[in-house]
């Protein structure tokens, strides 16, 4: 019998546990998505929760279940009648599944997400790619444009933004040093650049180059949602909190519209 | 350098045979004495630097060195260990009152509750700090504190003692020392001299991060992180001394009771037999053992890194190896933490359902393949740093890992199924545990995969998980073996209802500031920011509010038990109806656990009415 009312529960529990989930995916798990990349990340988010919701529910229901239909009504120790210290079919189900399903997240979505993620950084798949130096110092983020020969994009009040055309391989090259002391081999700590839309972050190690990629796939900015900006992640001393920059996703004619304003600035 | 210090004290030395100092004092005392000498010699002798400033790095650090071996030496280290060593008679007595508590001491009861009690008051200190940081994430623009940089400073401080006084040692060194020598039906532990001097490292390494800002606002976090670590003021070199005093308390108190577990059983205690918290306590105390050597190496290399300086970590040399040296001790560490409190359900859940261990072989697979499996986690702590073929094999162990965990669920809910569950506080208490790491795991299985982690490394989601391990399921657990086994350690019960609501209370307000950090996190909130977008601002105000809620509820626990210490109903001896040996004696400090040592006959756990433990009842 108690088995029985249990399954009930959990059978209950784990269908209203998953109808939420769905209305959260609705809702948008990472909240705000700007990127391919970010796409990804969610599906993966989304697919996790859904095999596990019912292993979740397993374990609650079974905590409460049990903690209120066991209890004893007397605060005096008292034998169970049950004494049981064995279930072979409980625990080899338990072990057996236990293995089956970390298995299988390690096949999807681990593995096959990775694999979509190194495909991406493949060089083969880049050869049009918009690439933006982006090089963190303490504490500031300098976009630069080599393809373009924009050294310092920035907006009318001088300060650091960063503009991507829609629907394109965007190549962020990562470096941290400070291009204002060079001379100073010691001013280089760790950053991490963060575009919260984007859905992905990558350290910048100070004496190496790095890569992220991200497709971008859809015409937004910070004013859209703020987390269309770049945030350094990893602390990089008392400025890491100011450490941010606006990012805008714009058409591909209004990239070329700001690339040569950009240009102005340059010659001015 | 030790013998300067002891040369020192020898011309003390006539006077205290007559009339000592308190042994505190006399500490603080022989710990001046040795900073300025050593500090002294140093700065003005043998290291002379420029503008001759009386304190430079090299100089405090050698004379913080000075200081700590003063320190245990005044508290007793002096009588105990080093007389002895030349061999002196041990002259040390250790008065039958609440003295005991301020002194060296080597019976093993005294050493538990000393660490109970110091665990218990850092856990407050860096709770205090957790508190201003809440305040200060209310706005989103600085209000409490006046710069970003004090801010991180307390982050810092918060981290260094939760991790290293709170979460490795409550369990460990607190009701390990305590109760791991009685549970085993021994008398002492294996090393009580070196047990009762690791103590001792714990006050002087707390003092030394928490005042540590007064020489500079560090700004790294708990991690101590090269290279930002070596642009720091002169506070970080507190910081890696500090957790140096702190780690090796600990791996005093592994060697201690591993030893204590492998050669002081009782008569016919054997490895079947042996309690499943033996089992757990030997499980962390081994990692302990093979990982805090590492960490302690690499803070050394960053001290030096900093006091010489080098620039190891800097981009000249290799500023990844800082991190990948502080992960591979970094991820141990949270099984370090959290295995206790698996062992601890095992412990307390047959004894509160009254039916026998379900499963209890998979239990200790369980603890043990944890222990195995910890190690080859770490790098899951550097996705976001290291190149794409290295993610998959640490990802891989990372999921794996989740099965052993899963086992500790398994012998609970198996020793659940059909029990006779009395809804104590510790039971409940127990459940909560158990529901809050669930949690943590979940979001663990969220974290080790790369995609989902390349966006929420270092964001509030990865607190909100990491705290869902630590507080929700080792303290937790602390608080729950905290009223377990209150009634053996004071002799008096708790109030029953009080203590349900306060276990309520913590509940409701962990899960409501942490339950929110998730979606904080993921809505794009950063770490280490006093200040932050103003969009985050109503759901951090929320946090906040729960946090608060937390605090109190902790604040509410502590004022209970301490009150029912000393005011509460006597309790009988064993009022839950245990099997295992602690229960078996009212021995208090100062006194002999057995006499005559027991004889083991069964397991712990059989509670089969004509099981073997009842046949002689």
């Amino acid at each position: 019998m108690d088995l029985l009312w249990f399954t009930i529960i959990w059978v209950i529990v784990s269908l209203l546990g998953e109808w939420g989930l769905h209305a959260l995916e609705h809702l948008g798990l990472y909240y705000y998505t700007a990127s391919a990349q970010a796409i990804a990340g969610e599906k993966a988010v989304a697919f996790i929760l859904t095999v596990l919701v019912p292993v979740i529910s397993f374990v609650i229901v079974l905590l409460v279940y049990n903690a209120i239909r066991f209890r004893s009504r007397s605060n005096k120790p008292i034998l169970s009648r049950h004494q049981f210290r064995d279930n072979k079919l409980f625990i080899g189900s338990w072990v057996i599944l236990s293995i089956a399903l970390n298995i299988l997240f390690f096949v999807h979505p681990s593995a096959s997400a990775v694999e979509q993620m190194f495909n991406s950084e493949e060089a083969r798949f880049n050869r049009n790619d918009l690439v933006v130096n982006v090089t963190a110092r303490q504490w500031e983020w300098i976009f630069s444009y080599p393809q373009y020969g924009i050294q310092y994009a920035q907006d009318t009040n001088g300060n650091s933004t960063l503009y991507l055309p829609v629907n394109r391989n965007v190549r962020f090259v990562l470096r941290s040093y400070d291009p204002y002391h060079t001379y100073a081999p010691y001013i280089g700590v760790i950053h991490d650049f963060w575009v919260p839309a984007f859905g992905l972050k990558q350290d910048i190690i100070p004496g190496e180059t790095r890569y992220e990629y991200v497709h971008t796939n859809k015409i937004t900015s910070y004013d859209v949602d703020p987390m269309v900006r770049v945030q350094c992640a990893e602390v990089c001393g008392p400025g890491h909190p100011y450490m941010e920059a606006p990012v805008h996703v714009v058409s591909q004619t209004d990239f070329a519209k700001w690339i040569q304003v950009q240009k102005k600035l340059q010659q001015s | 350098m030790s013998s300067h210090v002891t040369d020192l004290g020898s011309s003390q030395l006539a006077e205290h045979r007559r009339r000592m100092l308190p042994p505190l004092v006399r500490g603080l005392l022989w710990a001046a004495i040795g900073f300025l000498v050593f500090n002294t010699l140093v700065s003005q002798i043998l290291d002379r630097q420029p503008f001759d400033p009386f304190i430079t790095r090299p100089s405090v650090a050698i004379g913080w060195a000075a200081a700590l071996i003063g320190w245990l030496l005044g508290v007793g280290g002096w009588e105990v260990i080093v007389r002895p060593y030349f061999g002196y008679p041990v002259e040390w007595d250790v008065p039958n009152d609440w003295r005991r508590y301020f002194m060296f001491s080597t019976d093993h009861k005294v050493v538990g509750l000393q660490y109970i009690f110091s665990t218990a008051g850092s856990f407050f200190v860096a709770g205090f700090a957790a508190m201003l940081m809440r305040l200060e994430l209310m706005h989103a623009k600085l209000w409490v504190f006046s710069n970003p940089g004090s801010y991180l400073a307390t982050v810092g401080i918060h981290g260094t003692v939760m991790m290293f006084s709170v979460g490795t040692v409550a369990l460990v060194g607190g009701f390990g020392n305590y109760f791991i020598p009685m549970m085993i039906g021994a008398n002492s532990s294996a090393f009580p001299r070196l047990s009762g001097l690791s103590q001792w490292l714990l006050p002087a390494g707390v003092a030394t991060v928490v005042l540590s800002p007064l020489l500079g606002l560090w700004d790294t976090g708990w991690r101590g992180y090269a290279p930002l670590s070596g642009q720091d003021p002169s506070g970080i070199v507190f910081y890696y001394l500090g957790v140096f005093a702190l780690t090796t308390s600990s791996l005093m108190v592994s060697i201690n009771l591993t030893a204590t577990i492998l050669f002081k059983r009782a008569p016919g205690l054997t490895w079947n037999r042996l309690p499943m918290y033996a089992w757990g306590i030997l499980a962390v105390s081994l990692l302990n053992i093979i990982w805090l050597p590492e960490i302690q190496m690499t803070f050394v290399l960053a001290l030096l890194n900093n006091i010489v300086p080098f620039p190891l970590f800097a981009e000249v040399g290799t500023p990844l190896t800082y991190m990948e040296a502080f992960w591979l001790f970094g991820h141990p560490e949270v099984y370090i933490i959290v295995v206790p409190a698996f062992a601890l359900w095992q412990e307390i859940i047959p004894v509160m359902g009254q039916k026998t261990l379900f499963a209890r072989q998979w239990g200790v697979l369980g603890l043990v393949f944890v222990m195995l499996f910890s190690g080859l986690v770490w790098a899951h702590h550097m996705f976001t740093n290291m190149r794409n073929s290295e993610m998959l094999p640490f990802s891989f162990f990372t999921e794996m890992i989740s099965i052993p965990t899963g086992f500790a669920y398994l012998v609970v809910l198996g020793t659940l199924w059909r029990a006779k569950l009395r809804l104590t506080a510790p039971t409940l208490l127990v459940l909560m545990s158990m529901f809050n790491f669930l949690i943590g795991g979940i979001t663990g299985v969220l974290l080790a995969d790369p995609v989902v982690n390349l966006q929420t490394h270092d964001t509030f989601f990865v607190i909100a998980h990491f705290h869902y391990t630590i507080i929700g399921a080792m303290i937790f657990t602390w608080l729950a073996v905290a009223y377990y086994w209150m009634p053996r350690l004071s002799g008096r019960m708790y109030n029953e209802k009080l203590a349900i609501l306060g276990a309520i209370w913590v509940f409701v307000g962990f899960n409501g500031a942490f339950g929110q950090m998730f979606f904080l996190g993921l809505r794009g909130m950063n770490r280490w920011a006093a200040a932050y977008p103003v969009y985050l601002q109503s759901m951090n105000f929320s946090v906040s509010m729960f946090a608060f809620l937390l605090g109190l509820g902790f604040l509410f626990n502590l004022l209970h038990i301490a009150w029912m210490w000393n005011r509460g109903k006597p309790a009988k001896k064993n009022p839950w109806g245990a099997q295992t040996l602690e229960w078996q004696t009212e021995a208090q400090p100062g006194e002999k656990n057995f006499h005559p040592l027991p004889r083991v006959e069964t397991g712990f756990y059989d509670y089969a009415a004509d099981g073997p433990s009842r046949k002689d009842e």
